[in-house]
Protein backbone atom coordinates (compact mmCIF):
# COMPACT_ATOMS: atom_id res chain seq x y z
CA UNK A 1 0.00 0.00 0.00
CA UNK A 2 1.43 3.31 -0.46
CA UNK A 3 0.94 6.11 1.15
CA UNK A 4 1.48 9.77 1.86
CA UNK A 5 2.87 10.40 5.54
CA UNK A 6 1.08 13.10 7.27
CA UNK A 7 2.63 15.60 8.61
CA UNK A 8 3.66 16.01 12.24
CA UNK A 9 3.30 18.88 14.23
CA UNK A 10 5.68 20.90 15.90
CA UNK A 11 3.88 20.60 19.40
CA UNK A 12 3.45 16.79 19.69
CA UNK A 13 4.22 15.13 17.23
CA UNK A 14 4.01 11.88 19.00
CA UNK A 15 -0.31 12.32 18.78
CA UNK A 16 0.52 10.92 14.84
CA UNK A 17 1.36 7.66 15.46
CA UNK A 18 -2.23 7.01 17.50
CA UNK A 19 -1.98 4.02 19.55
CA UNK A 20 1.48 2.35 18.06
CA UNK A 21 2.90 3.42 22.29
CA UNK A 22 2.21 4.26 25.60
CA UNK A 23 3.86 5.99 28.15
CA UNK A 24 4.79 4.47 31.34
CA UNK A 25 8.17 5.26 34.30
CA UNK A 26 11.02 2.66 34.11
CA UNK A 27 9.77 1.86 37.93
CA UNK A 28 6.19 0.75 36.49
CA UNK A 29 8.03 -1.42 33.68
CA UNK A 30 10.59 -2.86 35.56
CA UNK A 31 8.60 -3.67 38.43
CA UNK A 32 5.80 -5.31 36.55
CA UNK A 33 8.57 -7.59 35.11
CA UNK A 34 10.26 -8.86 38.25
CA UNK A 35 7.22 -9.02 40.10
CA UNK A 36 5.44 -11.64 37.42
CA UNK A 37 8.96 -14.06 37.03
CA UNK A 38 10.11 -14.52 40.64
CA UNK A 39 12.64 -18.05 40.74
CA UNK A 40 12.38 -19.26 44.34
CA UNK A 41 15.29 -20.81 46.18
CA UNK A 42 13.44 -23.23 48.68
CA UNK A 43 15.71 -23.40 51.86
CA UNK A 44 13.62 -26.17 53.36
CA UNK A 45 14.97 -27.31 56.79
CA UNK A 46 11.14 -28.43 58.36
CA UNK A 47 7.75 -29.38 57.77
CA UNK A 48 6.99 -26.05 56.23
CA UNK A 49 9.03 -26.97 53.26
CA UNK A 50 6.43 -29.98 52.67
CA UNK A 51 3.85 -27.34 52.11
CA UNK A 52 6.15 -25.23 49.80
CA UNK A 53 5.78 -28.43 47.93
CA UNK A 54 2.19 -28.40 48.11
CA UNK A 55 2.94 -24.89 46.74
CA UNK A 56 4.59 -25.65 44.00
CA UNK A 57 2.58 -28.41 42.55
CA UNK A 58 -0.53 -28.74 40.76
CA UNK A 59 -2.85 -28.64 43.49
CA UNK A 60 -2.36 -25.13 44.26
CA UNK A 61 0.22 -24.31 41.43
CA UNK A 62 2.10 -21.21 41.80
CA UNK A 63 2.66 -21.37 38.39
CA UNK A 64 -0.50 -18.87 38.19
CA UNK A 65 1.53 -15.99 39.97
CA UNK A 66 4.68 -16.52 37.59
CA UNK A 67 6.91 -18.32 40.48
CA UNK A 68 6.80 -21.43 39.08
CA UNK A 69 10.79 -21.79 38.23
CA UNK A 70 12.21 -23.73 41.39
CA UNK A 71 15.97 -23.19 41.33
CA UNK A 72 18.33 -25.21 43.43
CA UNK A 73 21.21 -23.02 43.12
CA UNK A 74 21.05 -19.72 44.64
CA UNK A 75 22.72 -17.48 41.55
CA UNK A 76 19.78 -18.72 39.41
CA UNK A 77 17.48 -17.30 41.65
CA UNK A 78 16.09 -13.80 42.88
CA UNK A 79 13.32 -15.38 45.60
CA UNK A 80 14.62 -16.80 48.85
CA UNK A 81 11.98 -18.64 50.73
CA UNK A 82 13.10 -19.69 54.02
CA UNK A 83 11.18 -22.89 55.36
CA UNK A 84 12.02 -24.36 58.48
CA UNK A 85 13.56 -24.27 61.88
CA UNK A 86 17.68 -22.66 61.29
CA UNK A 87 19.70 -23.37 64.28
CA UNK A 88 22.94 -21.49 64.71
CA UNK A 89 24.93 -24.15 62.87
CA UNK A 90 22.96 -23.54 60.01
CA UNK A 91 22.82 -19.58 60.18
CA UNK A 92 26.04 -18.99 58.53
CA UNK A 93 25.08 -21.43 55.71
CA UNK A 94 22.20 -19.56 55.28
CA UNK A 95 24.06 -16.10 55.24
CA UNK A 96 26.19 -17.62 52.40
CA UNK A 97 23.51 -18.44 50.34
CA UNK A 98 21.77 -15.20 50.55
CA UNK A 99 25.14 -13.20 50.01
CA UNK A 100 25.00 -15.66 46.59
CA UNK A 101 22.30 -14.57 45.03
CA UNK A 102 22.02 -11.76 43.01
CA UNK A 103 20.39 -8.30 43.40
CA UNK A 104 17.18 -7.65 43.13
CA UNK A 105 16.49 -10.22 45.82
CA UNK A 106 14.03 -10.75 48.13
CA UNK A 107 13.49 -12.86 51.06
CA UNK A 108 9.76 -14.83 52.64
CA UNK A 109 10.61 -16.34 55.97
CA UNK A 110 7.73 -19.17 55.83
CA UNK A 111 6.40 -20.37 59.07
CA UNK A 112 6.81 -19.67 63.06
CA UNK A 113 10.44 -21.26 63.28
CA UNK A 114 11.66 -18.96 60.81
CA UNK A 115 9.93 -16.15 61.84
CA UNK A 116 10.67 -16.43 65.61
CA UNK A 117 12.34 -19.46 66.11
CA UNK A 118 8.42 -20.82 66.93
CA UNK A 119 8.70 -23.48 69.45
CA UNK A 120 12.28 -23.46 70.19
CA UNK A 121 12.75 -21.18 72.69
CA UNK A 122 16.17 -23.31 73.34
CA UNK A 123 20.37 -22.54 73.13
CA UNK A 124 20.53 -23.65 69.45
CA UNK A 125 17.75 -21.96 67.48
CA UNK A 126 18.07 -19.10 65.59
CA UNK A 127 14.89 -16.70 67.38
CA UNK A 128 14.42 -15.70 63.66
CA UNK A 129 16.15 -15.67 60.75
CA UNK A 130 16.20 -11.61 60.45
CA UNK A 131 18.89 -11.95 62.80
CA UNK A 132 20.59 -13.29 60.12
CA UNK A 133 19.46 -11.68 56.66
CA UNK A 134 16.90 -9.07 56.03
CA UNK A 135 13.42 -10.42 55.30
CA UNK A 136 10.36 -9.07 53.08
CA UNK A 137 7.13 -11.09 54.07
CA UNK A 138 6.57 -13.16 56.83
CA UNK A 139 3.97 -16.27 57.09
CA UNK A 140 2.20 -17.24 59.90
CA UNK A 141 1.43 -20.59 60.76
CA UNK A 142 2.91 -24.04 61.94
CA UNK A 143 3.37 -24.89 59.37
CA UNK A 144 1.55 -22.21 57.16
CA UNK A 145 -0.80 -24.03 54.42
CA UNK A 146 0.08 -23.51 50.69
CA UNK A 147 -2.82 -20.34 50.44
CA UNK A 148 -0.40 -19.08 53.12
CA UNK A 149 2.65 -19.08 51.06
CA UNK A 150 0.28 -18.01 47.94
CA UNK A 151 -0.42 -14.81 49.69
CA UNK A 152 2.96 -14.21 50.61
CA UNK A 153 3.71 -14.10 46.63
CA UNK A 154 1.25 -12.04 45.81
CA UNK A 155 2.00 -9.59 49.19
CA UNK A 156 5.65 -9.61 47.58
CA UNK A 157 4.05 -9.09 44.35
CA UNK A 158 2.38 -5.94 45.59
CA UNK A 159 5.65 -4.92 47.66
CA UNK A 160 7.84 -5.03 44.21
CA UNK A 161 5.21 -3.14 42.66
CA UNK A 162 5.71 -0.47 44.44
CA UNK A 163 9.80 -0.31 44.40
CA UNK A 164 11.65 2.61 43.46
CA UNK A 165 14.58 2.30 41.93
CA UNK A 166 16.24 5.57 43.66
CA UNK A 167 15.31 3.99 46.82
CA UNK A 168 16.46 0.74 46.39
CA UNK A 169 20.16 2.59 45.27
CA UNK A 170 19.75 4.34 48.38
CA UNK A 171 19.73 1.04 50.86
CA UNK A 172 22.66 -0.70 48.96
CA UNK A 173 20.38 -2.72 46.65
CA UNK A 174 21.04 -2.66 42.59
CA UNK A 175 18.67 -0.78 40.65
CA UNK B 1 6.45 -65.47 70.74
CA UNK B 2 5.06 -68.89 71.59
CA UNK B 3 5.78 -71.05 74.18
CA UNK B 4 7.61 -73.91 72.40
CA UNK B 5 9.41 -70.83 70.55
CA UNK B 6 10.58 -69.70 73.73
CA UNK B 7 12.49 -73.18 75.33
CA UNK B 8 13.93 -72.83 71.34
CA UNK B 9 15.67 -70.04 72.19
CA UNK B 10 19.34 -70.75 73.27
CA UNK B 11 19.65 -68.36 75.96
CA UNK B 12 16.75 -69.22 77.74
CA UNK B 13 17.87 -72.90 77.38
CA UNK B 14 21.08 -71.37 79.24
CA UNK B 15 19.05 -69.92 81.76
CA UNK B 16 19.53 -66.20 80.82
CA UNK B 17 17.10 -64.97 83.19
CA UNK B 18 17.48 -61.46 84.96
CA UNK B 19 19.08 -63.20 87.84
CA UNK B 20 21.59 -64.75 85.47
CA UNK B 21 22.89 -61.58 84.00
CA UNK B 22 22.74 -60.51 87.51
CA UNK B 23 25.04 -63.28 88.69
CA UNK B 24 27.29 -63.18 85.84
CA UNK B 25 27.75 -59.05 86.81
CA UNK B 26 27.94 -59.85 90.39
CA UNK B 27 31.89 -60.47 89.98
CA UNK B 28 32.12 -56.94 88.48
CA UNK B 29 30.82 -55.22 90.94
CA UNK B 30 27.53 -54.96 89.15
CA UNK B 31 24.28 -54.83 90.94
CA UNK B 32 20.36 -53.95 90.25
CA UNK B 33 19.25 -50.53 90.12
CA UNK B 34 16.01 -50.44 92.09
CA UNK B 35 14.42 -47.64 90.11
CA UNK B 36 14.07 -49.61 86.69
CA UNK B 37 10.53 -50.76 87.51
CA UNK B 38 9.74 -52.27 84.06
CA UNK B 39 13.14 -53.38 82.67
CA UNK B 40 16.60 -54.79 83.83
CA UNK B 41 18.84 -51.96 84.60
CA UNK B 42 22.58 -53.43 86.42
CA UNK B 43 24.65 -50.61 87.51
CA UNK B 44 28.44 -51.20 87.64
CA UNK B 45 31.45 -49.25 88.60
CA UNK B 46 33.20 -47.61 86.02
CA UNK B 47 36.72 -49.57 86.77
CA UNK B 48 34.55 -52.61 86.10
CA UNK B 49 32.52 -51.31 82.93
CA UNK B 50 34.96 -52.09 79.83
CA UNK B 51 34.92 -55.51 81.29
CA UNK B 52 31.23 -56.30 81.74
CA UNK B 53 30.51 -54.74 78.15
CA UNK B 54 32.96 -57.08 76.71
CA UNK B 55 31.88 -60.18 78.98
CA UNK B 56 28.36 -58.90 78.03
CA UNK B 57 29.03 -58.43 73.66
CA UNK B 58 31.08 -61.29 73.61
CA UNK B 59 29.35 -64.25 76.02
CA UNK B 60 27.86 -67.20 74.65
CA UNK B 61 24.64 -66.88 76.71
CA UNK B 62 24.34 -62.90 76.16
CA UNK B 63 25.34 -61.98 72.95
CA UNK B 64 24.82 -57.93 73.01
CA UNK B 65 25.66 -57.35 69.89
CA UNK B 66 23.67 -54.08 69.71
CA UNK B 67 24.82 -50.54 71.71
CA UNK B 68 21.40 -48.67 71.07
CA UNK B 69 22.61 -45.37 73.18
CA UNK B 70 24.74 -44.11 75.48
CA UNK B 71 22.18 -41.35 77.49
CA UNK B 72 23.90 -39.13 79.93
CA UNK B 73 22.05 -38.24 82.91
CA UNK B 74 22.12 -35.05 85.08
CA UNK B 75 20.29 -35.77 88.53
CA UNK B 76 20.70 -32.03 89.47
CA UNK B 77 17.57 -31.01 91.39
CA UNK B 78 16.25 -34.36 90.89
CA UNK B 79 13.81 -35.11 94.42
CA UNK B 80 16.10 -36.88 96.92
CA UNK B 81 18.89 -37.46 94.92
CA UNK B 82 21.74 -38.39 97.13
CA UNK B 83 23.90 -40.30 94.74
CA UNK B 84 26.98 -38.67 92.36
CA UNK B 85 25.33 -35.63 89.93
CA UNK B 86 25.48 -37.69 86.64
CA UNK B 87 25.25 -41.28 85.19
CA UNK B 88 25.65 -42.64 81.93
CA UNK B 89 23.30 -45.50 80.83
CA UNK B 90 23.47 -47.67 77.99
CA UNK B 91 20.15 -49.78 76.72
CA UNK B 92 21.88 -53.22 75.13
CA UNK B 93 19.80 -55.51 72.69
CA UNK B 94 21.09 -58.81 71.38
CA UNK B 95 19.92 -59.32 67.73
CA UNK B 96 20.51 -62.85 68.42
CA UNK B 97 17.99 -63.79 71.36
CA UNK B 98 16.35 -60.64 71.41
CA UNK B 99 16.58 -59.67 74.72
CA UNK B 100 17.56 -56.39 76.42
CA UNK B 101 19.30 -55.09 79.30
CA UNK B 102 20.37 -51.27 80.77
CA UNK B 103 23.98 -50.58 81.89
CA UNK B 104 23.96 -48.02 84.03
CA UNK B 105 27.64 -46.08 85.36
CA UNK B 106 27.57 -43.54 88.14
CA UNK B 107 29.65 -40.35 87.10
CA UNK B 108 31.17 -37.63 89.92
CA UNK B 109 30.95 -34.32 88.87
CA UNK B 110 34.81 -33.25 89.92
CA UNK B 111 35.41 -36.30 87.94
CA UNK B 112 33.42 -36.17 85.07
CA UNK B 113 35.00 -39.33 83.20
CA UNK B 114 34.27 -42.78 81.59
CA UNK B 115 35.90 -44.96 79.81
CA UNK B 116 35.27 -45.24 76.09
CA UNK B 117 33.34 -47.83 74.29
CA UNK B 118 34.24 -47.34 70.84
CA UNK B 119 36.14 -50.23 69.96
CA UNK B 120 33.41 -52.14 71.77
CA UNK B 121 30.49 -51.36 70.07
CA UNK B 122 31.31 -48.63 66.44
CA UNK B 123 27.75 -47.14 67.48
CA UNK B 124 29.28 -45.81 70.49
CA UNK B 125 31.64 -43.50 68.42
CA UNK B 126 29.02 -40.79 67.85
CA UNK B 127 27.08 -41.54 70.73
CA UNK B 128 29.95 -40.60 73.31
CA UNK B 129 30.47 -37.78 71.39
CA UNK B 130 27.19 -36.56 71.50
CA UNK B 131 26.97 -37.43 75.39
CA UNK B 132 30.25 -35.40 76.11
CA UNK B 133 28.80 -32.34 74.40
CA UNK B 134 25.32 -32.13 75.51
CA UNK B 135 26.63 -33.40 79.07
CA UNK B 136 30.54 -32.38 79.64
CA UNK B 137 31.24 -36.13 80.48
CA UNK B 138 34.48 -37.23 79.09
CA UNK B 139 34.91 -40.55 77.53
CA UNK B 140 39.07 -41.51 78.04
CA UNK B 141 39.99 -43.27 74.99
CA UNK B 142 38.30 -41.94 72.64
CA UNK B 143 39.82 -41.40 69.75
CA UNK B 144 38.02 -37.80 68.71
CA UNK B 145 35.54 -36.44 71.28
CA UNK B 146 34.58 -33.42 69.53
CA UNK B 147 31.36 -31.81 69.56
CA UNK B 148 28.98 -33.61 67.36
CA UNK B 149 25.30 -31.53 67.26
CA UNK B 150 26.40 -27.70 69.06
CA UNK B 151 28.65 -26.02 66.83
CA UNK B 152 32.32 -25.60 67.46
CA UNK B 153 32.54 -22.62 69.21
CA UNK B 154 29.84 -23.49 71.38
CA UNK B 155 30.87 -23.02 75.12
CA UNK B 156 29.36 -25.18 77.89
CA UNK B 157 26.90 -28.42 77.74
CA UNK B 158 23.89 -27.26 77.62
CA UNK B 159 22.04 -30.65 78.66
CA UNK B 160 23.08 -29.99 81.90
CA UNK B 161 20.69 -28.90 84.46
CA UNK B 162 22.39 -25.36 85.29
CA UNK B 163 22.78 -24.16 81.41
CA UNK B 164 20.62 -21.20 80.76
CA UNK B 165 19.06 -22.88 78.21
CA UNK B 166 18.08 -19.18 76.73
CA UNK B 167 21.40 -18.21 76.12
CA UNK B 168 22.12 -17.75 72.36
CA UNK B 169 25.88 -18.34 70.87
CA UNK B 170 26.68 -17.50 67.57
CA UNK B 171 28.81 -19.05 65.09
CA UNK B 172 31.30 -16.86 63.42
CA UNK B 173 32.73 -19.54 61.31
CA UNK B 174 31.48 -22.50 60.25
CA UNK B 175 33.37 -26.19 60.06
CA UNK B 176 32.73 -28.06 57.11
CA UNK B 177 32.38 -31.71 59.47
CA UNK B 178 34.67 -33.69 56.91
CA UNK B 179 37.49 -34.52 59.21
CA UNK B 180 36.55 -38.11 59.57
CA UNK B 181 35.23 -38.73 55.49
CA UNK B 182 38.16 -37.74 54.60
CA UNK B 183 40.28 -39.92 56.64
CA UNK B 184 37.96 -42.59 55.24
CA UNK B 185 38.72 -41.75 52.03
CA UNK B 186 42.28 -41.63 52.66
CA UNK B 187 42.35 -45.10 54.31
CA UNK B 188 40.67 -46.28 50.95
CA UNK B 189 43.52 -45.01 48.95
CA UNK B 190 41.74 -41.44 47.36
CA UNK B 191 43.83 -38.24 47.57
CA UNK B 192 41.97 -35.21 49.09
CA UNK B 193 42.90 -32.28 46.36
CA UNK B 194 40.81 -29.63 47.42
CA UNK B 195 39.34 -28.69 51.09
CA UNK B 196 36.10 -27.33 51.45
CA UNK B 197 35.61 -24.22 52.03
CA UNK B 198 34.81 -22.37 55.04
CA UNK B 199 32.27 -19.92 55.29
CA UNK B 200 32.45 -16.44 57.32
CA UNK B 201 29.08 -16.83 58.76
CA UNK B 202 26.80 -15.04 61.02
CA UNK B 203 27.85 -11.19 61.51
CA UNK B 204 28.97 -10.70 65.27
CA UNK B 205 28.40 -7.64 66.89
CA UNK B 206 31.26 -5.47 68.69
CA UNK B 207 29.85 -6.48 72.27
CA UNK B 208 30.03 -10.45 71.05
CA UNK B 209 33.43 -9.78 70.09
CA UNK B 210 34.58 -8.43 73.02
CA UNK B 211 32.92 -11.47 74.85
Amino acid sequence: MVYKPVPATAAAPEVNLGDAFVTTTVDAVVNWGRRNSLWPFPFGTACCAIEFMGMVSSMFDVSRFGAELVRFSPRQADLLIVAGTVTYKQAPVLRRIYDQMLEPKWVISAGACATSGGFYDCYCTVPGIDEIIPVDIYIAGCPPRPEAFLEAIVQLQKKIDRENRNERAIIGGAA
Amino acid sequence: MSAAADTACPAIQAGLTAEAILALLAPLGGAKDPADRWGLTVIVPREQLRAAMQLLRDGETTRFDLCLDVAGIDYLGYPDWRGPRFAVSYPLKSTVFRHRVTIKVQVDEDDASVPSLHDVWSSCDWAERETWDQYGIVFAGHPNLKRLLNHHEFVGHPLRKDYPCQKRQKLSVNDPMVDQLQAKLRALGYEILEQPAVTPGMPLTQKEIAK
